[in-house]
């Protein structure tokens, strides 16, 4: 089966020329280089002398920015896979919100650490597999699907706890270990799922099946591949990933409020999306995942060393994303 | 989407407009009968359980309330049936109910040159979202998910997020008072002739079907694409309009989240997301079933999340029975092509392995939910047991309670309402709400807007007016919007108390006042004056730029700092959208880029926790946290000496006051001119002229914070 040339844009492949490494990850290397202009800003904003002492983006910021979007960046790996398979999940917000408060709950009432982890994957993988059986089997769209089960889902939680936060008990804060060991486990644990993911989407056939069913159904389905299952199994990990990225993301914290993850599926699909994914399935690498997540991140934070006005933010960030997603259409254009 | 081949020239000399057809005979889709059956039931249901539900008063309420999302609904059916989507058009609303009072106000244009002013501003919105979907190729999801960020954006950033603009003309304002509903049949109507009657239709369900095949067929894909997100734009600031009279303000929030409620009544009126499928009967079938499922389960005292739940379970229901399996689903844009508009009949046809697979998802999602609220209710009871030691009640935690002897028959309902359910601080003033209800032997329904939604908290009354309550109790949201609807309560002859917030004085009985947002800002400030020592940096931690009240705190905070502490500065203001994850960002990104800051102070429950946290990790502790926030929620922090301050009044002692007062004023124990109430456990409470004041906001510190558990 030669799947190389899946994940690749398709006009690369009718156009005749072999595509370059540069071509073929432009969407990436251009992401990058913002991410690295909007670094490289940062830093001359830091050399800047004067009277008041300047403070260093990156003797401090530059950590914890990549702490706090460890989470984000778990939820987005499961996001990545879903939208090259051609799918979407806007319940991840919902998702990470149940999970997180499912965890929260059994940490508070002295369940061991290792059953409360189990415990939020599970409950991810169920609301998943939910969500799987439903577009898979089903062959539900799956926007309205996961449109759906988000409302439900936030429902209920609202329904249930009315807004009330869980305290966790202080043994649950960074696993029981030091904050400077639970920083490094959380973003260790974050980059080594993204590392697996990663390598398994290029190199294993599990993967290249998830990039087939997005770019051709059809196509795939006649190479042997069982496009439902894929589909399935893409939304299980999905709601897993969600229930591993709650647990993160409850560890660096003593309280959880049920609505943690609220509106966290726009950010992560925009992350996404900025990372080079096309919303039409097929392609998309991780990578450009992590360069997106890390670039969307790092504007709120800049913004705030760069004493913009809070009150532009959101407008800048919608700048950002069309700007990236129209170049990219500009590009095509041209060629 | 692939390259498509230039459009042939033959299709310029085509009339733009063409009657396709006289009446149509065929039967309705499928998915259009299953709604139908579902109104029905909606209707059988409500009219049984409901009280005064089946009144044409009712009826032309369900409708009024509906305007605003139908508006949007209407506009993205023919968006979505070219199989694009539009995510933005919520934020569009937003923004063009901003401009639009911008122009009125600021410009000083003539009120109805401003409203024509926003929906060309509306449009070429829109044109911009079909610009880049056709010229650039970028798919409609993304697009639209960016223009959606950046629209309520700028609305954000030319408000600064504060700026209220209110005080429209009545002749304005009548528009929103039921005026609304011609403006929304004519827009019904136009949608139906153009979808259903025109060439114009005809082409866009073609173009959903396959925009190739379209382009082969003569027909302007990307001018008829550009054309419905230009209606969509368009449309959504005529519905911005209607909100804006409506709610009589405009403000940067306005329409925050209609996109998705939109999609659900499109989608669920059996629009197909895919394109080349949809109608608009199916999407007003579709938002009715959705506002009447609302509508009757609040005339029903059930809570409002349960329409969000019960409309989620609909959309799966409706359409699981309206889809083939995955496989064949595949070839679907060659097979619908075939198989054209009517393509309903064969649609019907599911299998029964299908229908076992929906049951028993069905079945495990509800048992997931009954398994995980057993949990759940077994934690909260396991919690209030905890709380309820002190005063050691042996009374059922929920329920009716049985009217004490002595009582009339027909118990009081007082209706009481948050500002929003989801808030951890509106749960506190419940359970002394409970309390209350319980001593006084009365029915009380609680319910209000999930997020803080002047335009939904206006709905919601208009439900009790209907239903028949005896005393109304508002948290008001926004005063200007929700006063109007008071005024006709007290007209009905029903008692009206406001709480925490008050609304303009002759729109309701009494206020029950906790603390004035001077008393708050005050007292934050002096707090933050006290353990700054009078000078240094402080910043300060909101939930949202948009927020009336925190804006009105930090109105107040500003005055008290530039009168009393001239050396102290603030050097930021940074937003949270109130949650705990993002307030403990802001708060790191603010120690790292603010070497010189003192304090931070949180003025929304989330954010305490959450900076304080922050404050912990970074090891600064040299920075103070002070906020206003729940006990509770940061006992941890206060006892580790990391949060020196948490202010907020006896949240429980503010709900039981409130119903205690309401429950009097109902059975005319308490008239108007009274100098005090008996307060049960609170002793006599002063009124000052008709403000019932409970008192100066409170300070929980390390030494008494224990004391309290809300």
């Amino acid at each position: 089966m030669s799947n190389a040339n899946l994940g690749v844009d398709p006009h690369l492949l009718a156009s005749r020329r072999s595509p370059g490494f540069l071509s073929r990850y432009r969407r990436e290397a251009s992401v990058a280089t913002a991410y690295g202009l909007l670094l490289l800003v940062l830093w001359c904003v830091g050399l800047r002398g004067g009277p008041t002492r300047a403070p260093s983006f990156f003797r401090s910021q530059f950590a914890d920015t990549w702490i706090s979007v460890a989470p984000l960046l778990v939820a987005a790996v499961g996001t990545t896979l879903v939208i090259v398979a051609r799918q979407i999940d806007i319940s991840i917000g919902s998702q990470f919100s149940v999970c997180g408060y499912v965890a929260a709950l059994l940490a508070a009432r002295g369940v061991p650490l290792p059953a409360v982890a189990c415990a939020a994957i599970a409950v991810g993988g169920a609301m998943g597999s939910l969500n799987g059986v439903l577009v898979a089997a089903m062959g539900l769209p799956s926007i309205v699907v996961t449109l759906a089960t988000m409302v439900i889902l936030r429902g209920v939680l609202l329904w249930m706890t009315q807004g009330a936060a869980v305290g966790l008990p202080s043994t649950f804060q960074w696993f029981g270990q030091s904050q400077f060991t639970g920083e490094c486990l959380i973003l260790s644990i974050a980059l080594l799922i993204f590392v697996i993911f990663a390598w398994a989407a290029r190199w294993l056939a599990a993967g290249r099946a998830v990039y087939a069913v997005g770019s051709d159904e059809e196509a795939a389905r006649l190479t042997g591949i069982r496009s439902p299952r894929v589909v399935f199994f893409v939304f299980l990990l999905t709601g897993m990933l969600a229930g591993l990225a709650a647990l993160l993301n409850a560890a660096r914290f003593a309280i959880v409020y049920p609505n943690d993850g609220y509106g966290l599926e726009l950010k992560v699909i925009a992350a996404v999306v900025v990372g080079g994914a096309a919303i039409s399935g097929g392609r998309g690498t991780l990578m450009g995942t992590l360069i997106g997540v890390a670039l969307l991140a790092t504007i709120g934070p800049a913004l705030n060393f760069l004493d913009a006005k809070p009150q532009w933010e959101k407008a800048i960030q919608g700048a950002i994303i069309l700007a990236a997603v129209a170049s990219d259409g500009l590009y095509r254009r041209r060629r | 989407m692939s390259t498509l081949p230039p459009m042939p020239p033959a299709e310029a000399r085509k009339p733009f407009l063409r009657w396709t057809g006289p009446l149509d005979l065929r039967p309705p889709p499928p998915q259009q009968v299953i709604l139908l059956a579902v109104l029905a039931i909606e209707l059988l249901v409500f009219s049984i359980i409901g009280t005064n539900f089946l009144t044409w008063h009712n009826a032309f309420d369900v409708l009024r309330v509906s305007v605003e999302l139908g508006l949007l609904a209407l506009a993205l059916t023919p968006v979505i049936v070219t199989g694009g989507i539009d995510l933005s058009v919520g934020s569009l609303l937003g923004l063009t109910a901003v401009l639009f009072g911008k122009m009125w106000r600021d410009a000083g244009l003539p009120i109805w040159v401003a409203a024509g002013a926003a929906v060309a501003i509306g449009a070429m919105a829109g044109s911009l979202n079909g610009l880049l979907i056709t010229r650039l190729r970028i798919p409609a999801l993304i697009v639209t998910l960016g223009s959606f960020s950046l629209f309520r954006g700028l609305a954000e950033g030319i408000t600064g997020g504060v700026d209220n603009i209110t005080n429209f003309p009545r002749s304005f304002v009548a528009l929103g008072q039921g005026a609304q509903v011609a403006v929304f049949v004519i827009a019904g109507l136009g949608f139906w002739l153009l979808l259903h009657r025109t060439t114009v239709g005809r082409a866009l369900s073609a173009i959903g079907y396959s925009a190739e095949g379209a382009r082969y067929a003569g027909i302007p894909v990307e001018r008829r694409i550009t054309l419905t997100y230009v209606l969509a734009g368009a449309c959504a600031a005529i519905a911005a309009m209607v909100y804006v009279a409506h709610v009589g303000q405009a403000k940067a929030d306005a329409g925050s989240g209609y996109e998705l409620d939109a999609i659900a009544a499109v989608v669920l009126g059996g629009t197909s997301i895919f394109g080349g499928r949809g109608s608009i009967g199916g999407t007003l079938l579709g938002l009715f079933a959705i506002a009447i499922l609302k509508n009757g389960l609040q005339l029903s005292d059930k809570p409002t999340e349960s329409a969000a739940v019960l409309t989620g379970v609909l959309l799966l229901v409706a359409i699981g029975l309206d889809r083939k399996p995955f496989g064949r689903a595949s070839s679907r844009s060659s097979a619908a092509a075939v198989a054209g508009d009517g393509s309903g009949l064969e649609e019907l046809n599911m299998r029964n392995s299908q229908l076992a697979v929906l049951s028993i998802v069905i079945l495990a999602a509800a048992f997931i939910v009954t398994g995980g609220n057993f949990l759940l209710v077994q934690s909260m009871q396991h919690e209030l047991t905890g709380a309820r030691t002190p005063s050691a009640t042996s009374r059922q935690a929920t329920g009716d309670p049985a009217p004490p002897p002595g009582t009339a028959v027909k118990p009081i309902t007082i209706a009481v309402m948050p500002k929003s359910k989801g808030n951890a601080y509106f749960i506190a003033c419940k359970s002394g709400a409970e309390e209350a209800a319980r001593e006084r032997g009365i029915k009380m329904i609680w319910d209000g807007p999930t997020d803080p939604d002047p335009a939904r908290q206006n709905e919601i009354i208009e439900t009790w007016l209907t239903r028949g309550v005896d005393v109304i109790a508002v948290a008001v949201e926004n005063r200007g919007a929700i006063s109007s609807v008071l005024r006709k309560a007290r007209e009905k002859g029903i008692k009206v108390v406001t709480w925490d917030s008050d609304a303009e004085p002759d729109a309701r009985d009494f206020f029950v006042n906790q603390a004035t947002p001077q008393g708050i800002g005050d007292t934050l400030m002096d707090t933050a004056g006290q353990l700054m020592g009078g000078k240094g940096q402080f910043a300060i931690i909101t939930a949202s730029l948009t927020a009336a009240n925190m804006n009105e705190w930090q109105k107040y905070i500003e005055l008290r700092r530039s009168s009393n502490y001239p050396d102290i500065q603030m050097v930021a203001l940074r937003p949270c959208d109130d949650l705990q994850p993002k307030a403990f960002d802001e708060a790191k990104t603010l120690l790292n880029s603010k070497p010189d800051l003192k304090l931070i102070m949180a003025i929304c429950s989330p954010a305490v926790p959450g900076a304080a946290e922050a404050v912990k990790q970074s090891g600064r502790r040299d920075v103070k946290v002070i906020g206003l926030g729940l006990p509770n929620d940061n006992k941890p922090y206060v006892h580790a000496g990391i949060t020196d301050a948490v202010i907020l009044w006896k949240t429980k002692d503010l709900g039981y006051l409130t119903v205690l007062a309401a429950a009097d004023l109902a059975n005319g124990t308490l008239k108007s001119g009274a100098k005090t109430i008996d307060a049960g456990r609170l002793g006599k409470i002063a009124i000052k002229e008709s403000d019932i004041v409970l008192g100066k906001p409170f300070v929980f510190t390390k030494d008494n914070i224990d004391q309290f558990d809300f």
